[in-house]
């Protein structure tokens, strides 16, 4: 299934991009170049063969792994397209553990005490986030970066490694485009933790064991947060693909050098190979994501994947 | 430390005319003769001095002798030789040949000893030498081999092992992160030398990152984190850059006014309406007259400039010196006058509702594409519209992508455009394609076969002795005389050009700001940093 969907969403990217108006030689030469030009340029890059024809090609050669040549870079896209794919994981994992690793502790506090300041106060900050894009959570982050001076603006690495070692830098780069794809996400867990935890603290069997009397924190943090990270847990894998879109503001904002920023460069390029390349691999996240999500719901529920 | 805000497409100059691949060919490569940014003057470069023929068609050229690339490799006229025919060459289809053609024939180039050259025009060229500022030198003893195979268009791609990538220029490229930056060192053979003997360039290392969004850019030039950026300061982001040149991090230079100003033209093709009930006023040199009349300039200028912006009246600013014509009309703001303008074309207002409509009730109504994403651009067409509105002509503006309005206007798919093209230089004999009507970049009716109009007709004749008269008096007197036609017929009317502002952090010296593709970074020779 996975193998379909990412074959369907490259075809049908490479398709759209080429039904576009415009193809890459008439944006790279520019307005000035001769008619004679840009046609020498198409049939180099055989962008005057029909859409039909374009696409049997690529896909006789797809089957082979050999996905073409990016029309803007002279590369091949199955080089390049992991290279950022790469870089595009690494922000979205950890933006993912850092949304989990608040938005669930944020979830259960909120979640298990009504009409105090603090839950609150959680709540209102997670109704902000909610209603921000990460492009605009991504814009301010970097304009406190700049003023502060904490972190860097944008980038991945430094120019020269600080002393730290590489790893320290990479972290550190990392902190702003993480945080503004995180915040947001950070909040969806909130409230939906909060949701499912309120629910649970109300359950029979939880008011049985308070009767019991057992601690209340530990019903709390052991039996009513297993039963509570089910609805999170069936929402991994729409995060992984919210995550990928949010992405391409946030590289382009951070200058992250990531599948978005190259998906949005070959958009613009009309570079109909690099595009499919890139949306393959949006597909091929998906469908990991979903597996994860699978994966977590087992673990959190097993009687679901019987 | 400078930005960029994309990548180069490749290495290879030849290939590609984005503004990062022309600045890595900038600070690794080397050409002839060097055009001054600032003064436009030329300079001798790789080409140390040089004598015309009489009659224009003749160029010989002494080559500076000892120069070497940065592997070692000797520079003879070898290497010049083989520069011109991998330009020319048909198979690598490259985006220079055209600025090296003249009359749309390549030149011709001898090499009569290693150390000289002869360029020979196929007609007179009065420019001369200037056309040479287009081709960077490349090494023949790296690059041969893809021109006799056929594969030079594909040649150092981005993936090209960096110790291939051979210049004449002031640096090498040293480290190249898809992405993330591009990092030059010192060419330790550059064959430049400052005025009191020391070795150029000045700086050491220049790293450029790749920071592709604007804001991101100007933040961290703020911020102290990029010493230059590769562009002049949008109006839209000059308080942000004031602070921080106020708070003494920063250098703001004003250049002045730009030497170029967005252009609206329409589709002038004959017959390209021939189905449209607007045909009898939409080509009409009326109609544009009129939409010059209409827009007050000064207004237009401070909102699509935001301030920083000065009326423009005709196709050059006071910024070319040499060339802009100082009896160009300054067309007053006259929305009465451009009214009656348009009665004569069948356009009044029939019904009352103050906007117009021609003899058989058809609004006057069209339809302005522009580019998306460029904001000077999309506020430009804003005021129009609105101000077009005011003498009763509805303009529907329609944002596209770069690419949509490239093909629309290669293909002649438009009713008219708001667009900003660029020129290569300021010496008109180096836009020929624009001025001639059988031009790629005659905008309004591209590449005609004939001219379609008695004064395009006469503007032909008029470029063509102005292109071949070594006369300077002479070529200035019928430059000015082709303006005034332009500006009478109004193919392409300007409105307002922006004064140029370019910011650089204070450790920056020994810049020399041009309103150029790069405006700081045009000559990094001589740039230092203080520490």
């Amino acid at each position: 299934m996975a193998v379909l969907l990412v074959v369907a969403v490259s075809s049908a990217s490479l398709v759209l991009a080429r039904l576009a108006p415009g193809d890459y030689a008439t944006g790279a030469l520019g307005i000035e170049a001769r008619r004679e030009t840009v046609e020498q340029a198409r049939a180099r890059y055989g962008l005057n063969k029909s859409i039909a024809a374009q696409y049997r090609d690529w896909l006789s050669r797809a089957v082979r792994l050999d996905f073409g040549n990016s029309l803007l870079y002279d590369r091949p896209v199955r080089d390049l397209v992991p290279e950022r794919a790469a870089n595009t994981a690494i922000l979205a994992v950890s933006a993912l553990v850092l949304a989990t690793l608040v938005g669930l502790p944020l979830g259960i506090v909120s979640g298990t005490h009504r009409g105090v300041v603090f839950p609150r106060a959680i709540r209102s900050v997670s109704l902000l986030f909610l209603s921000l894009p990460p492009l605009l959570t991504s814009i301010f982050l970097v304009f406190v970066a700049a003023r502060t001076g904490w972190f860097p603006i944008s980038g991945i690495r430094s120019a020269v490694a600080p002393p730290g070692g590489a790893a320290a830098d990479l972290l550190h780069h990392l902190i702003v485009p993480s945080a503004a794809l995180a915040l947001p996400l950070a909040a969806m867990f909130e409230r939906l933790q909060a949701q499912a935890m309120s629910e649970v603290i109300n359950e029979p069997f939880v008011r049985a064991a308070l009767a019991r009397g057992v601690p209340r924190s530990r019903i709390v943090w052991r039996d009513g947060l297993k039963a509570a990270l089910r609805p999170v847990a069936a929402v991994y894998g729409l995060v992984i693909g919210a995550l990928l879109s949010g992405s391409f503001a946030v590289e382009v904002i951070t200058s992250w050098p990531g599948l978005g920023s190259l998906m949005l460069d070959a958009l613009r390029a009309r570079d109909v190979y690099l595009v499919a390349g890139c949306a393959g691999a949006g597909a091929a996240f998906l469908a990991f994501g979903t597996l994860v999500s699978d994966l977590a719901l087992a673990i959190v529920e097993p009687r679901a994947t019987q | 430390m400078a930005s960029i805000r994309s990548e180069p497409r490749t290495f290879n100059r030849l290939a590609a005319r984005d503004s990062s691949t022309d600045l890595v060919a900038t600070l690794t490569h080397a050409k002839l003769v060097r055009i001054n940014k600032v003064t436009q003057e030329v300079e001798p470069w790789l080409a140390e001095r040089w004598t015309a023929s009489a009659d224009g068609r003749r160029i010989d050229l002494q080559l500076r002798q000892n120069v070497v690339f940065s592997d070692g490799h000797p520079f003879t006229a070898d290497d010049v030789l083989f520069s011109f025919a991998a330009a020319y060459d048909k198979r690598a289809a490259s985006v220079l040949a055209d600025s090296l053609r003249i009359g749309g024939r390549n030149l011709e180039v001898i090499a009569p000893d290693p150390h000289a050259i002869a360029i020979l025009f196929p007609t007179p060229f009065a420019a001369g030498v200037r056309v040479l500022d287009n081709l960077p030198i490349l090494p023949r003893h790296k690059l041969d081999a893809a021109l006799r195979d056929g594969t030079l268009a594909s040649a150092w791609g981005l993936s090209t092992p960096l110790s291939e990538l051979v210049g004449l220029g002031p640096f090498v490229l040293a480290d190249y992160r898809p992405g993330q930056r591009l990092v030059f060192v010192r060419n330790p053979r550059y064959w430049r030398t400052s005025p009191d003997g020391v070795a150029l360039p000045y700086l050491d290392r220049l790293t450029v990152e790749i920071v592709p969004d604007q804001n991101a850019e100007l933040l961290r030039l703020a911020a102290g984190q990029v010493d230059v950026t590769n562009g002049e300061i949008p109006p839209e982001a000059y308080p942000t850059v004031k602070r921080a040149a106020d708070a003494g991090r920063v250098r703001i230079v004003e250049l002045g006014v730009a030497a170029e100003a967005d252009s609206l033209w329409f589709n002038l093709k004959p017959g390209a309406f021939a189905q449209d009930a607007r045909a009898g006023w939409l080509q009409r040199d009326e109609l544009r007259r009129a939409i010059s009349l209409a827009v007050d300039r000064k207004a237009f200028a401070d909102t699509v400039f935001l301030g920083a912006g000065e009326p423009v009246y005709g196709p050059e600013t006071p910024a070319n010196r040499k060339w802009y014509w100082t009896g160009t009309p300054q067309t007053p703001h006259d929305p009465a006058g451009a009214r009656a303008m348009l009665a004569p074309l069948g356009l009044s207002d029939r019904d009352g509702d103050g906007m117009l409509e021609d003899a058989r009730n058809v609004p006057a109504r069209f339809t302005l594409i522009t580019q998306k994403g460029r904001p000077r651009l999309e506020r430009g067409a804003a005021v129009l519209r609105d101000e077009l509105k005011k003498i009763g002509i509805t303009m529907d503006v329609v944002a596209l992508d770069a690419n949509a309005v490239a093909e629309r206007i290669g293909t002649g798919r438009y009713e008219a455009v708001y667009f900003h093209p660029s020129k290569s230089d300021t010496d008109p004999a180096s836009t020929p394609d624009f001025w001639f009507s059988s031009g790629a970049a005659h905008l309004w009716n591209m590449a005609q076969p004939e001219p379609a109009t008695e004064w395009e007709a006469r503007i032909d004749e008029l470029m063509t002795r102005q292109i071949a008269s070594l006369d300077e008096g002479e070529r200035k007197r019928l430059f000015d005389e082709v303006q005034r036609i332009f500006i009478e017929h109004a193919p392409v009317i300007y409105f307002a050009a922006p004064r140029v502002n370019l910011a650089m952090s204070s450790r920056v010296v020994n810049a020399t700001p041009a309103a150029t593709m790069s405006p700081l970074l045009w000559s990094p020779d001589t740039m230092a940093v203080v520490h």
